[in-house]
């Protein structure tokens, strides 16, 4: 029995490998906005010059996330909401001489995705910084989290 | 009493391979959109997503295919029971984390809500796994090892 169900799972792998590879909505092993990426990579040094240059930070986690606790200065830009917010913001990057992308999850990276989306819109100088918020505030840069109104 | 017997197996069988070809249909062929709804739990790092969720997504199809054919039907039942065990777990774990989504398991967006609910209904989908791990059948079954084959021509001699 563990043979058989060995089987069928060595059979749903390359079934699902060939699909993959073949068909054209197929996907890759990562998304293509890591595998093949616009944005450039900026380390935290790299990050911090930017800013002091005038660059527009970018917090690309949810909203949720953002209310709890952001880096100062930082706007909220994150896929779920990047086709409806960009009217409102796009003018706003592109007027900002670079900008840096921040935000990870175990399992997504939106600030890769953002920054996908940002070089698609014609912005030149897109950075991602692939760090967290608890490294920005380790590094003693500004966080913002705003408190709670008590009742 | 074997023949009702069977009869539970073969309706069991039939009820799986549906909902397993339901539920892989649409991920099968939008491989995108469901590895953003695996991604969505947040439990997997970012490298097995994709390769996680095309895998999940074809075994499930190919677990219907054996369902409805009766080909290895007990070791479907096995990878069908792992799966409803895993579901139902990740459901419970949507819940304590309060995810508000959709589970992703079927088709058709924000019906599906992740949480308890969808951990009781998928626990409940268990059972018919667990009884064809118990009494696989044989009727309308294209499957069955030699030795089981051999068996039943030494029971029809």
């Amino acid at each position: 029995m563990l043979l058989s169900l060995a089987i069928i799972v060595a059979t749903s792998a390359a079934a699902g490998l060939v699909f993959n590879l073949v068909m054209p909505q197929g996907i890759g092993w990562l998304p293509a906005y890591i595998s093949s990426p616009a944005w450039q990579k900026a380390d935290l040094a790299q990050a911090e010059r930017l800013l002091a240059q005038g660059a527009m930070l970018v917090d690309a986690r949810e909203a949720g996330d953002y209310k709890l606790a952001h880096a100062g200065g930082a706007v909220n830009l994150y896929p779920g909401e990047i086709k409806l917010l960009w009217p409102l913001l796009g003018d706003i990057l592109k007027a900002a001489p670079a900008v840096v992308v921040y935000g990870r999850y175990r399992s997504r990276w939106p600030a890769a995705q953002i920054g996908q989306y940002l070089r698609g819109q014609g912005l030149a100088r897109v950075y991602v910084w692939d760090g967290s918020l608890a490294q920005w505030k380790a590094a003693g840069l500004p966080v913002r989290a705003p408190r709670r109104a008590r009742p | 009493m074997r023949s009702l017997a069977e009869l539970v197996s073969l309706a069991c069988r039939l009820f799986l391979a549906g909902l397993f070809l339901w539920a892989a249909h649409d991920k099968v062929w939008d491989p995108a959109t469901f590895a953003a709804a695996v991604a969505r739990y947040d439990l997997i790092p970012l490298w097995l997503v994709n390769p996680g969720s095309v895998l999940m997504a074809w075994l499930e199809l190919v677990l219907a295919v054996c369902l409805l054919l009766g080909l290895a039907t007990r070791a479907a039942a096995l990878g069908a029971t792992g799966l409803m065990v895993f579901f139902t777990g990740l459901m419970i774990y949507a819940g304590l984390t309060g995810a508000g989504f959709d589970c992703g398991c079927f088709p058709g967006q924000a019906e599906h809500p992740a949480g308890y609910e969808a951990a009781v209904r998928d626990a409940l989908m268990a059972l018919p796994a667990l009884w064809l791990l118990a009494w696989p059948g044989r009727w309308l079954s294209l499957g069955g090892s030699p030795r089981s084959r051999r068996q039943r021509l030494e029971y029809k001699l």
